[in-house]
Protein backbone atom coordinates (compact mmCIF):
# COMPACT_ATOMS: atom_id res chain seq x y z
CA UNK A 1 0.00 0.00 0.00
CA UNK A 2 1.23 3.70 -0.79
CA UNK A 3 2.03 5.40 2.82
CA UNK A 4 -0.38 7.99 2.66
CA UNK A 5 -3.12 6.14 1.63
CA UNK A 6 -2.51 3.18 4.73
CA UNK A 7 -1.58 6.03 7.24
CA UNK A 8 -5.30 7.88 6.21
CA UNK A 9 -7.12 4.05 7.04
CA UNK A 10 -5.46 4.27 10.61
CA UNK A 11 -5.70 7.62 11.52
CA UNK A 12 -8.41 8.25 14.43
CA UNK A 13 -9.95 11.09 12.32
CA UNK A 14 -10.92 8.40 9.29
CA UNK A 15 -14.42 8.41 10.52
CA UNK A 16 -15.09 12.52 11.23
CA UNK A 17 -17.85 13.02 8.47
CA UNK A 18 -15.93 13.44 5.44
CA UNK A 19 -17.68 16.65 4.18
CA UNK A 20 -16.77 18.38 7.76
CA UNK A 21 -13.25 17.59 7.01
CA UNK A 22 -13.28 18.77 3.23
CA UNK A 23 -14.84 21.93 4.06
CA UNK A 24 -12.40 22.58 6.88
CA UNK A 25 -9.16 22.13 4.84
CA UNK A 26 -10.64 23.95 1.81
CA UNK A 27 -11.97 26.75 3.48
CA UNK A 28 -8.51 26.88 5.76
CA UNK A 29 -6.40 26.49 2.43
CA UNK A 30 -9.10 30.00 0.31
CA UNK A 31 -7.95 32.17 3.87
CA UNK A 32 -4.48 31.03 3.78
CA UNK A 33 -4.18 31.73 -0.01
CA UNK A 34 -6.21 34.72 0.09
CA UNK A 35 -4.58 36.61 3.27
CA UNK A 36 -0.48 35.48 2.37
CA UNK A 37 -0.16 36.56 6.25
CA UNK A 38 2.88 35.25 8.05
CA UNK A 39 1.03 35.07 11.43
CA UNK A 40 -2.17 33.16 9.85
CA UNK A 41 0.12 30.61 8.17
CA UNK A 42 2.17 29.88 11.52
CA UNK A 43 -1.59 29.29 12.95
CA UNK A 44 -3.04 27.01 10.44
CA UNK A 45 0.56 25.16 10.21
CA UNK A 46 0.56 24.67 14.09
CA UNK A 47 -3.42 23.69 13.92
CA UNK A 48 -3.02 21.31 10.88
CA UNK A 49 -0.08 19.76 12.52
CA UNK A 50 -2.11 19.14 15.73
CA UNK A 51 -4.71 17.70 13.89
CA UNK A 52 -3.10 15.66 12.00
CA UNK A 53 -0.84 14.43 14.99
CA UNK A 54 -2.56 14.44 17.82
CA UNK A 55 -5.73 13.66 17.00
CA UNK A 56 -5.09 11.91 14.10
CA UNK A 57 -2.68 9.59 15.50
CA UNK A 58 -0.43 10.11 12.68
CA UNK A 59 3.19 9.91 13.88
CA UNK A 60 5.14 13.00 14.28
CA UNK A 61 8.03 11.42 11.98
CA UNK A 62 5.99 10.80 9.48
CA UNK A 63 4.45 13.85 9.11
CA UNK A 64 7.52 15.78 9.56
CA UNK A 65 9.20 13.57 6.76
CA UNK A 66 5.89 14.76 3.86
CA UNK A 67 6.09 18.40 5.05
CA UNK A 68 9.76 18.11 4.59
CA UNK A 69 9.22 17.14 0.47
CA UNK A 70 7.24 20.69 -0.25
CA UNK A 71 9.84 22.57 2.11
CA UNK A 72 12.90 21.52 -0.09
CA UNK A 73 11.33 22.33 -3.36
CA UNK A 74 9.61 25.69 -1.64
CA UNK A 75 13.07 26.78 -0.31
CA UNK A 76 14.98 26.04 -3.72
CA UNK A 77 12.07 27.80 -5.77
CA UNK A 78 12.46 31.01 -3.27
CA UNK A 79 15.95 31.44 -3.21
CA UNK A 80 15.27 32.67 -6.95
CA UNK A 81 13.04 35.01 -5.54
CA UNK A 82 15.54 36.31 -1.99
CA UNK A 83 18.52 36.25 -4.03
CA UNK A 84 19.14 39.12 -7.05
CA UNK A 85 22.28 39.89 -8.71
CA UNK A 86 22.61 43.53 -9.44
CA UNK A 87 25.07 46.53 -9.30
CA UNK A 88 24.08 48.13 -6.64
CA UNK A 89 23.64 46.02 -3.14
CA UNK A 90 20.87 45.50 -0.99
CA UNK A 91 20.70 46.07 3.24
CA UNK A 92 20.39 42.90 3.99
CA UNK A 93 23.28 41.01 2.47
CA UNK A 94 25.32 41.30 -0.37
CA UNK A 95 28.43 39.74 -1.97
CA UNK A 96 30.33 40.82 -4.39
CA UNK A 97 30.80 39.60 -7.42
CA UNK A 98 33.14 41.09 -9.87
CA UNK A 99 31.03 44.57 -10.88
CA UNK A 100 27.95 42.98 -9.84
CA UNK A 101 26.30 41.65 -5.96
CA UNK A 102 24.65 39.02 -5.56
CA UNK A 103 22.44 40.90 -2.92
CA UNK A 104 19.25 40.41 -1.14
CA UNK A 105 16.91 42.78 0.39
CA UNK A 106 14.84 42.59 3.89
CA UNK A 107 11.64 43.14 2.12
CA UNK A 108 12.59 39.81 -0.15
CA UNK A 109 13.71 38.06 2.55
CA UNK A 110 10.16 38.94 4.32
CA UNK A 111 8.55 38.19 1.25
CA UNK A 112 10.39 34.83 0.60
CA UNK A 113 9.52 33.76 4.31
CA UNK A 114 6.08 34.41 3.69
CA UNK A 115 5.87 32.99 0.32
CA UNK A 116 7.21 29.31 2.01
CA UNK A 117 5.06 29.82 4.77
CA UNK A 118 1.90 30.03 3.00
CA UNK A 119 2.50 27.74 0.71
CA UNK A 120 3.56 25.30 3.80
CA UNK A 121 0.38 26.09 5.57
CA UNK A 122 -1.58 25.48 2.36
CA UNK A 123 0.21 21.77 1.75
CA UNK A 124 -0.28 21.31 5.54
CA UNK A 125 -4.13 21.74 4.74
CA UNK A 126 -4.31 18.99 1.95
CA UNK A 127 -2.24 16.80 4.40
CA UNK A 128 -4.47 16.62 6.60
CA UNK A 129 -7.23 15.74 4.19
CA UNK A 130 -5.19 13.26 2.49
CA UNK A 131 -3.66 11.59 5.93
CA UNK A 132 -7.35 11.46 7.69
CA UNK A 133 -9.57 10.86 4.55
CA UNK A 134 -9.66 7.77 2.20
CA UNK A 135 -9.67 8.31 -1.23
CA UNK A 136 -13.36 6.90 -1.46
CA UNK A 137 -14.53 9.46 1.15
CA UNK A 138 -13.37 12.27 -1.07
CA UNK A 139 -14.79 10.80 -3.79
CA UNK A 140 -18.21 10.52 -2.11
CA UNK A 141 -17.59 14.11 -0.50
CA UNK A 142 -16.79 15.61 -4.59
CA UNK A 143 -20.31 13.60 -6.10
CA UNK A 144 -22.39 15.12 -3.20
CA UNK A 145 -20.97 18.77 -4.78
CA UNK A 146 -21.98 17.64 -8.11
CA UNK A 147 -18.63 16.93 -9.47
CA UNK A 148 -19.12 15.44 -13.19
CA UNK A 149 -20.32 12.20 -12.35
CA UNK A 150 -18.04 10.52 -15.04
CA UNK A 151 -15.00 12.63 -13.52
CA UNK A 152 -15.92 10.69 -10.34
CA UNK A 153 -16.06 7.31 -11.68
CA UNK A 154 -12.95 7.93 -13.61
CA UNK A 155 -11.30 8.45 -10.20
CA UNK A 156 -11.99 5.39 -8.25
CA UNK A 157 -11.87 3.09 -10.67
CA UNK A 158 -8.25 4.83 -11.58
CA UNK A 159 -7.43 4.96 -7.56
CA UNK A 160 -8.45 0.99 -7.32
CA UNK A 161 -6.28 0.64 -10.90
CA UNK A 162 -3.07 2.14 -9.29
CA UNK A 163 -2.96 -0.48 -6.89
CA UNK A 164 -3.40 -3.34 -9.04
CA UNK A 165 -1.18 -2.31 -11.28
CA UNK A 166 1.35 -1.89 -8.60
CA UNK A 167 0.58 -5.02 -7.47
CA UNK A 168 1.42 -6.28 -10.93
CA UNK A 169 4.26 -4.60 -11.33
CA UNK A 170 5.90 -5.59 -7.88
CA UNK A 171 5.52 -9.34 -9.01
CA UNK A 172 6.81 -8.59 -12.46
CA UNK A 173 9.90 -6.89 -10.96
CA UNK A 174 10.70 -9.80 -8.27
CA UNK A 175 10.37 -12.06 -11.00
CA UNK A 176 12.65 -10.21 -13.26
CA UNK A 177 15.06 -9.55 -9.95
CA UNK A 178 15.02 -13.11 -9.24
CA UNK A 179 16.76 -14.13 -12.74
CA UNK A 180 19.43 -11.21 -12.75
CA UNK A 181 17.03 -8.94 -14.53
CA UNK A 182 18.86 -5.82 -13.07
CA UNK A 183 22.56 -6.97 -13.41
CA UNK A 184 23.59 -3.59 -15.04
CA UNK A 185 22.38 -0.30 -16.22
CA UNK A 186 21.73 -2.22 -19.86
CA UNK A 187 19.51 -4.90 -18.77
CA UNK A 188 17.48 -3.20 -15.65
CA UNK A 189 16.83 -0.56 -19.17
CA UNK A 190 15.92 -3.77 -20.92
CA UNK A 191 13.94 -4.97 -17.89
CA UNK A 192 11.68 -1.67 -17.36
CA UNK A 193 11.18 -1.39 -20.70
CA UNK A 194 9.77 -5.32 -21.02
CA UNK A 195 7.74 -4.30 -17.49
CA UNK A 196 6.28 -1.60 -18.88
CA UNK A 197 5.30 -3.25 -22.10
CA UNK A 198 3.63 -6.20 -20.16
CA UNK A 199 1.79 -3.90 -17.69
CA UNK A 200 0.06 -1.96 -20.86
CA UNK A 201 -1.11 -5.62 -21.86
CA UNK A 202 -1.95 -6.58 -18.55
CA UNK A 203 -4.14 -3.52 -17.26
CA UNK A 204 -5.97 -4.13 -21.17
CA UNK A 205 -6.39 -7.29 -20.02
CA UNK A 206 -7.79 -6.50 -16.18
CA UNK A 207 -9.92 -3.77 -17.90
CA UNK A 208 -11.73 -5.85 -19.86
CA UNK A 209 -12.17 -8.92 -17.29
CA UNK A 210 -12.99 -5.71 -14.64
CA UNK A 211 -16.13 -4.74 -17.15
CA UNK A 212 -17.07 -8.07 -17.83
CA UNK A 213 -17.57 -8.31 -13.72
CA UNK A 214 -19.13 -5.13 -13.74
CA UNK A 215 -21.43 -6.42 -16.85
CA UNK A 216 -22.23 -9.75 -14.70
CA UNK A 217 -23.78 -7.44 -11.84
CA UNK A 218 -26.03 -5.70 -14.28
CA UNK A 219 -23.66 -2.34 -14.71
CA UNK A 220 -25.24 0.00 -17.04
CA UNK A 221 -22.85 2.46 -17.76
CA UNK A 222 -23.52 4.46 -13.95
CA UNK A 223 -21.44 3.34 -11.69
CA UNK A 224 -24.26 3.53 -8.26
CA UNK A 225 -22.24 2.61 -5.41
CA UNK A 226 -23.32 3.44 -1.64
CA UNK A 227 -20.89 5.23 0.76
CA UNK A 228 -20.78 4.56 4.66
CA UNK A 229 -21.94 6.94 6.56
CA UNK A 230 -20.73 8.93 8.99
CA UNK A 231 -22.94 11.81 10.59
CA UNK A 232 -21.41 15.40 11.36
CA UNK A 233 -21.17 16.17 15.00
CA UNK A 234 -22.59 19.37 16.16
CA UNK A 235 -19.31 20.21 18.55
CA UNK A 236 -17.35 19.59 15.33
CA UNK A 237 -18.97 21.93 12.96
CA UNK A 238 -18.95 24.18 15.72
CA UNK A 239 -15.41 24.06 16.00
CA UNK A 240 -14.66 24.31 12.07
CA UNK A 241 -17.01 27.53 12.08
CA UNK A 242 -14.76 29.12 15.19
CA UNK A 243 -12.12 28.07 13.38
CA UNK A 244 -12.66 29.45 10.22
CA UNK A 245 -14.53 32.74 11.01
CA UNK A 246 -11.14 33.56 12.83
CA UNK A 247 -9.44 33.02 9.88
CA UNK A 248 -12.03 34.82 8.04
CA UNK A 249 -11.78 37.76 10.64
CA UNK A 250 -7.07 37.60 10.28
CA UNK A 251 -8.10 38.03 6.90
CA UNK A 252 -9.99 41.02 6.43
CA UNK A 253 -7.27 42.47 8.92
CA UNK A 254 -4.50 41.34 6.97
CA UNK A 255 -5.87 43.26 3.80
CA UNK A 256 -6.93 46.02 5.87
CA UNK A 257 -3.75 46.52 7.28
CA UNK B 1 -45.76 -33.23 -15.37
CA UNK B 2 -41.39 -33.57 -15.26
CA UNK B 3 -39.98 -30.15 -13.72
CA UNK B 4 -38.70 -27.98 -16.00
CA UNK B 5 -34.93 -27.43 -15.92
CA UNK B 6 -33.69 -23.86 -14.26
CA UNK B 7 -31.08 -23.98 -16.69
CA UNK B 8 -31.09 -25.52 -20.08
CA UNK B 9 -28.04 -25.67 -22.82
CA UNK B 10 -28.78 -26.80 -26.02
CA UNK B 11 -25.63 -28.16 -28.65
CA UNK B 12 -24.21 -24.59 -27.60
CA UNK B 13 -20.69 -23.45 -29.77
CA UNK B 14 -18.64 -20.66 -28.47
CA UNK B 15 -15.10 -19.66 -30.18
CA UNK B 16 -12.86 -17.30 -29.30
CA UNK B 17 -11.10 -17.01 -32.44
CA UNK B 18 -13.80 -16.24 -35.14
CA UNK B 19 -14.70 -19.77 -35.14
CA UNK B 20 -11.41 -21.47 -36.38
CA UNK B 21 -11.04 -23.52 -32.76
CA UNK B 22 -14.31 -23.74 -30.48
CA UNK B 23 -14.48 -23.35 -26.65
CA UNK B 24 -17.74 -25.35 -26.19
CA UNK B 25 -18.55 -27.51 -28.88
CA UNK B 26 -21.75 -28.43 -28.98
CA UNK B 27 -22.23 -28.43 -25.15
CA UNK B 28 -25.73 -29.76 -23.98
CA UNK B 29 -27.24 -30.22 -20.48
CA UNK B 30 -30.05 -29.47 -18.27
CA UNK B 31 -29.51 -27.97 -14.11
CA UNK B 32 -32.36 -28.33 -11.75
CA UNK B 33 -33.60 -25.76 -9.19
CA UNK B 34 -31.72 -26.23 -5.57
CA UNK B 35 -29.21 -28.63 -7.19
CA UNK B 36 -25.63 -28.49 -6.11
CA UNK B 37 -23.57 -29.24 -9.10
CA UNK B 38 -19.73 -29.80 -9.69
CA UNK B 39 -18.22 -28.62 -12.98
CA UNK B 40 -14.98 -30.68 -13.36
CA UNK B 41 -12.47 -31.15 -16.32
CA UNK B 42 -9.24 -30.09 -17.32
CA UNK B 43 -7.52 -26.25 -17.63
CA UNK B 44 -9.28 -25.04 -21.05
CA UNK B 45 -12.37 -27.76 -20.95
CA UNK B 46 -14.44 -24.63 -21.20
CA UNK B 47 -15.80 -24.46 -17.62
CA UNK B 48 -15.25 -20.59 -17.63
CA UNK B 49 -16.13 -20.03 -20.94
CA UNK B 50 -19.67 -21.70 -20.35
CA UNK B 51 -20.04 -20.00 -16.90
CA UNK B 52 -19.46 -16.75 -18.48
CA UNK B 53 -22.33 -17.77 -21.11
CA UNK B 54 -24.56 -18.37 -18.60
CA UNK B 55 -24.54 -15.12 -17.40
CA UNK B 56 -24.78 -13.56 -20.66
CA UNK B 57 -21.45 -12.34 -21.09
CA UNK B 58 -20.47 -15.01 -23.82
CA UNK B 59 -23.26 -15.22 -26.38
CA UNK B 60 -22.91 -18.60 -28.02
CA UNK B 61 -22.40 -18.67 -31.89
CA UNK B 62 -24.94 -21.32 -32.23
CA UNK B 63 -27.07 -22.92 -30.03
CA UNK B 64 -29.73 -21.64 -27.29
CA UNK B 65 -29.47 -21.17 -23.52
CA UNK B 66 -32.82 -21.56 -21.63
CA UNK B 67 -33.85 -20.16 -18.17
CA UNK B 68 -36.71 -21.40 -16.50
CA UNK B 69 -37.71 -22.70 -20.08
CA UNK B 70 -37.09 -19.79 -21.57
CA UNK B 71 -34.63 -18.88 -24.41
CA UNK B 72 -32.06 -16.15 -23.49
CA UNK B 73 -32.74 -12.28 -24.25
CA UNK B 74 -29.91 -10.56 -25.42
CA UNK B 75 -31.59 -7.59 -25.27
CA UNK B 76 -30.13 -4.81 -23.17
CA UNK B 77 -33.18 -4.86 -20.94
CA UNK B 78 -33.34 -8.99 -20.90
CA UNK B 79 -29.64 -9.35 -19.76
CA UNK B 80 -30.53 -7.39 -17.30
CA UNK B 81 -33.24 -9.50 -16.09
CA UNK B 82 -31.16 -13.03 -16.55
CA UNK B 83 -28.24 -11.19 -14.54
CA UNK B 84 -30.08 -10.35 -11.80
CA UNK B 85 -31.22 -14.11 -11.85
CA UNK B 86 -28.18 -15.33 -12.57
CA UNK B 87 -24.90 -14.77 -10.25
CA UNK B 88 -21.14 -15.55 -11.53
CA UNK B 89 -18.36 -15.02 -9.16
CA UNK B 90 -15.03 -14.85 -10.65
CA UNK B 91 -11.87 -16.99 -10.20
CA UNK B 92 -9.48 -13.72 -9.26
CA UNK B 93 -11.30 -11.88 -7.38
CA UNK B 94 -8.92 -8.46 -8.25
CA UNK B 95 -10.59 -9.48 -11.59
CA UNK B 96 -14.03 -8.51 -9.91
CA UNK B 97 -13.67 -5.36 -7.12
CA UNK B 98 -13.61 -2.10 -8.81
CA UNK B 99 -13.87 -0.07 -5.61
CA UNK B 100 -11.55 0.38 -3.44
CA UNK B 101 -14.32 0.52 -0.94
CA UNK B 102 -15.82 -3.00 1.14
CA UNK B 103 -18.83 -1.14 1.39
CA UNK B 104 -19.14 0.83 -1.67
CA UNK B 105 -17.88 -2.71 -3.52
CA UNK B 106 -21.72 -4.63 -2.11
CA UNK B 107 -23.69 -1.94 -2.69
CA UNK B 108 -22.78 -1.70 -6.62
CA UNK B 109 -24.73 -5.04 -7.96
CA UNK B 110 -27.86 -4.07 -5.55
CA UNK B 111 -28.44 -0.31 -6.51
CA UNK B 112 -28.39 -1.56 -10.18
CA UNK B 113 -31.43 -3.56 -9.55
CA UNK B 114 -33.31 -0.59 -8.79
CA UNK B 115 -33.65 -1.09 -5.25
CA UNK B 116 -33.71 2.05 -3.41
CA UNK B 117 -30.58 3.34 -1.82
CA UNK B 118 -32.03 3.10 1.99
CA UNK B 119 -33.06 -0.73 1.29
CA UNK B 120 -29.96 -1.30 -0.72
CA UNK B 121 -28.00 -0.15 2.86
CA UNK B 122 -29.81 -3.21 4.83
CA UNK B 123 -29.34 -6.02 2.56
CA UNK B 124 -25.64 -4.53 2.30
CA UNK B 125 -25.49 -4.63 6.25
CA UNK B 126 -27.07 -8.32 6.20
CA UNK B 127 -24.76 -9.64 3.77
CA UNK B 128 -21.78 -7.73 5.27
CA UNK B 129 -23.23 -9.86 8.90
CA UNK B 130 -23.79 -12.73 7.23
CA UNK B 131 -20.23 -13.62 5.44
CA UNK B 132 -18.60 -12.37 8.58
CA UNK B 133 -17.09 -9.19 6.99
CA UNK B 134 -17.56 -6.82 9.46
CA UNK B 135 -13.92 -7.19 10.65
CA UNK B 136 -12.55 -5.67 7.67
CA UNK B 137 -15.20 -3.49 6.29
CA UNK B 138 -13.51 -0.84 6.82
CA UNK B 139 -10.62 -1.68 5.20
CA UNK B 140 -9.80 -0.89 1.29
CA UNK B 141 -10.37 -3.37 -1.19
CA UNK B 142 -6.53 -3.24 -1.80
CA UNK B 143 -5.44 -4.06 1.78
CA UNK B 144 -7.57 -7.57 2.05
CA UNK B 145 -6.02 -11.01 1.80
CA UNK B 146 -7.12 -13.33 -0.77
CA UNK B 147 -10.04 -14.94 1.44
CA UNK B 148 -11.12 -11.52 2.53
CA UNK B 149 -11.19 -10.66 -1.45
CA UNK B 150 -13.08 -13.68 -2.03
CA UNK B 151 -15.78 -13.31 0.98
CA UNK B 152 -16.63 -9.56 -0.82
CA UNK B 153 -16.99 -10.83 -4.05
CA UNK B 154 -19.38 -13.48 -2.77
CA UNK B 155 -20.79 -10.55 -0.77
CA UNK B 156 -21.08 -8.39 -4.02
CA UNK B 157 -23.95 -11.62 -5.48
CA UNK B 158 -25.41 -12.72 -2.79
CA UNK B 159 -26.86 -9.39 -2.30
CA UNK B 160 -28.64 -9.26 -5.16
CA UNK B 161 -30.15 -12.45 -4.04
CA UNK B 162 -29.73 -14.58 -7.30
CA UNK B 163 -31.40 -17.90 -8.08
CA UNK B 164 -28.15 -19.10 -9.31
CA UNK B 165 -24.91 -18.49 -8.46
CA UNK B 166 -22.07 -19.64 -9.95
CA UNK B 167 -18.15 -19.88 -8.55
CA UNK B 168 -15.16 -20.59 -10.60
CA UNK B 169 -12.64 -22.06 -8.61
CA UNK B 170 -14.03 -20.51 -5.26
CA UNK B 171 -10.94 -22.25 -3.57
CA UNK B 172 -8.51 -21.24 -6.11
CA UNK B 173 -5.08 -19.71 -4.51
CA UNK B 174 -6.43 -19.94 -1.09
CA UNK B 175 -5.20 -21.46 2.16
CA UNK B 176 -6.90 -24.36 4.31
CA UNK B 177 -8.35 -21.84 6.30
CA UNK B 178 -10.18 -19.70 4.11
CA UNK B 179 -11.08 -22.41 1.32
CA UNK B 180 -12.62 -24.00 5.10
CA UNK B 181 -14.90 -20.53 4.98
CA UNK B 182 -15.65 -20.30 1.24
CA UNK B 183 -16.71 -23.85 1.70
CA UNK B 184 -18.70 -22.86 4.58
CA UNK B 185 -20.51 -19.81 2.77
CA UNK B 186 -21.22 -22.18 -0.32
CA UNK B 187 -23.46 -25.00 1.79
CA UNK B 188 -24.94 -22.00 3.54
CA UNK B 189 -26.21 -20.64 -0.50
CA UNK B 190 -27.50 -24.74 -0.86
CA UNK B 191 -29.44 -25.23 2.44
CA UNK B 192 -31.15 -21.81 1.11
CA UNK B 193 -32.17 -23.23 -2.14
CA UNK B 194 -30.19 -21.70 -4.25
CA UNK B 195 -29.05 -23.52 -7.01
CA UNK B 196 -25.08 -23.63 -7.09
CA UNK B 197 -23.07 -24.53 -10.01
CA UNK B 198 -19.45 -24.66 -9.25
CA UNK B 199 -15.64 -25.26 -10.81
CA UNK B 200 -13.30 -27.17 -8.88
CA UNK B 201 -10.59 -29.62 -9.62
CA UNK B 202 -10.45 -30.40 -5.68
CA UNK B 203 -12.12 -34.14 -6.43
CA UNK B 204 -12.56 -35.12 -2.55
CA UNK B 205 -14.49 -31.61 -2.04
CA UNK B 206 -16.87 -32.46 -5.42
CA UNK B 207 -17.79 -36.25 -4.21
CA UNK B 208 -18.56 -34.95 -0.19
CA UNK B 209 -20.65 -31.66 -1.43
CA UNK B 210 -22.26 -32.30 -5.03
CA UNK B 211 -25.33 -33.77 -5.95
CA UNK B 212 -24.17 -33.89 -9.03
CA UNK B 213 -20.92 -33.62 -11.24
CA UNK B 214 -20.50 -32.32 -14.73
CA UNK B 215 -17.21 -33.22 -16.56
CA UNK B 216 -16.08 -31.77 -19.51
CA UNK B 217 -13.88 -32.23 -21.89
CA UNK B 218 -12.42 -29.96 -25.18
CA UNK B 219 -15.95 -27.81 -24.83
CA UNK B 220 -18.62 -30.80 -24.87
CA UNK B 221 -20.12 -32.76 -21.30
CA UNK B 222 -18.01 -36.15 -21.05
CA UNK B 223 -20.44 -37.03 -18.60
CA UNK B 224 -23.11 -35.78 -16.28
CA UNK B 225 -24.09 -37.43 -13.36
CA UNK B 226 -23.91 -38.40 -9.38
CA UNK B 227 -20.83 -38.38 -7.72
CA UNK B 228 -20.46 -41.41 -7.32
CA UNK B 229 -21.36 -42.60 -10.96
CA UNK B 230 -18.38 -40.02 -12.59
CA UNK B 231 -15.84 -40.98 -9.40
CA UNK B 232 -15.87 -44.65 -10.01
CA UNK B 233 -15.67 -44.29 -13.81
CA UNK B 234 -11.97 -44.35 -13.97
CA UNK B 235 -11.31 -44.25 -17.76
CA UNK B 236 -13.35 -40.93 -17.90
CA UNK B 237 -11.60 -39.32 -15.13
CA UNK B 238 -8.22 -40.20 -16.57
CA UNK B 239 -9.55 -38.57 -19.94
CA UNK B 240 -10.33 -35.50 -18.24
CA UNK B 241 -6.71 -35.30 -15.74
CA UNK B 242 -8.99 -36.33 -12.69
CA UNK B 243 -7.53 -38.56 -10.07
CA UNK B 244 -10.32 -40.74 -7.87
CA UNK B 245 -11.00 -39.25 -4.74
CA UNK B 246 -8.82 -40.41 -1.54
CA UNK B 247 -11.82 -41.81 0.07
CA UNK B 248 -12.86 -44.14 -2.72
CA UNK B 249 -9.11 -44.99 -3.50
CA UNK B 250 -9.09 -46.21 0.09
CA UNK B 251 -12.48 -47.95 0.50
CA UNK B 252 -11.19 -50.44 -2.59
CA UNK B 253 -7.90 -51.11 -1.42
CA UNK B 254 -9.79 -51.71 2.15
CA UNK B 255 -12.13 -53.99 0.29
CA UNK B 256 -9.49 -55.53 -1.73
CA UNK B 257 -7.38 -56.51 1.16
CA UNK B 258 -10.64 -57.72 2.79
CA UNK B 259 -10.67 -55.38 6.02
CA UNK B 260 -14.01 -54.19 4.51
CA UNK B 261 -16.59 -55.43 3.08
CA UNK B 262 -16.97 -54.53 -0.93
CA UNK B 263 -20.84 -54.41 -0.98
CA UNK B 264 -20.90 -51.69 1.89
CA UNK B 265 -22.59 -48.72 -0.33
CA UNK B 266 -19.43 -46.06 -1.21
CA UNK B 267 -18.46 -43.70 0.65
CA UNK B 268 -19.05 -39.94 0.05
CA UNK B 269 -16.72 -38.53 2.94
CA UNK B 270 -14.25 -39.98 5.45
CA UNK B 271 -16.14 -39.52 8.18
CA UNK B 272 -18.12 -42.76 6.28
CA UNK B 273 -15.36 -44.57 5.87
CA UNK B 274 -14.20 -44.04 8.97
CA UNK B 275 -17.87 -45.10 10.21
CA UNK B 276 -17.03 -47.94 8.47
CA UNK B 277 -13.46 -48.69 10.21
CA UNK B 278 -15.08 -48.33 13.47
CA UNK B 279 -17.77 -51.06 13.19
CA UNK B 280 -15.12 -53.44 12.10
CA UNK B 281 -12.95 -52.45 15.31
CA UNK B 282 -16.55 -53.28 17.14
CA UNK B 283 -17.51 -56.33 15.73
CA UNK B 284 -14.02 -57.14 16.32
CA UNK B 285 -14.08 -56.58 20.20
CA UNK B 286 -17.60 -58.27 20.64
CA UNK B 287 -15.76 -61.78 18.90
CA UNK B 288 -12.64 -61.02 21.76
CA UNK B 289 -15.01 -60.79 24.73
CA UNK B 290 -17.35 -63.86 23.23
CA UNK B 291 -15.43 -66.14 21.68
CA UNK B 292 -17.50 -68.95 21.36
CA UNK B 293 -20.49 -67.95 20.50
CA UNK B 294 -23.60 -70.20 20.70
CA UNK B 295 -24.80 -72.10 17.91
Amino acid sequence: MITIDMLCYYSKLRYMNAMEKFTYAMLTLLFCVVSRSLAMAVLVLAVNGILTVRKGGIPFSRYWHYLMIPLTFLILSTLAVIINISPVPFDAAAVPLGTYYLTASYASIRKGIQMILTALASVSCLYFLSFNTPMTDVLSVLKKLHCPDLLVELMLLIYRYIFLLLDISFCISLSQDSRLGNRDLKTSMRSFGTMVSVLLIRAMARSGALYDAMEARCYDGRLQVLDEQYPPKRTEILWIFFFESLLFVLTIWSKLK
Amino acid sequence: MSETPILKAENIYYSYDNEKSHSLNGLSLEIFRGRKIAFMGANGSGKSTFFLCCNGINRPSKGTLYYCGEPYDYSRKGLLKLRSKVGIIFQDPDNQLFSASVYQEISFGILNLGVSPEEARQEVEQVIDKLEITPFRHKPTHALSGGQKKQVSIADILVMHPDIIILDEPAAALDPKHTILVNKIVDQLTEEGITVLMSTHDVDYALAWADEIVLLHEGQVLMQGSPLDVFTDKEILTQTNLAQPAVLQLFESLCKKGILDASLPLPRDLHTLEHYIENIQTSHNKEETNPCPQK
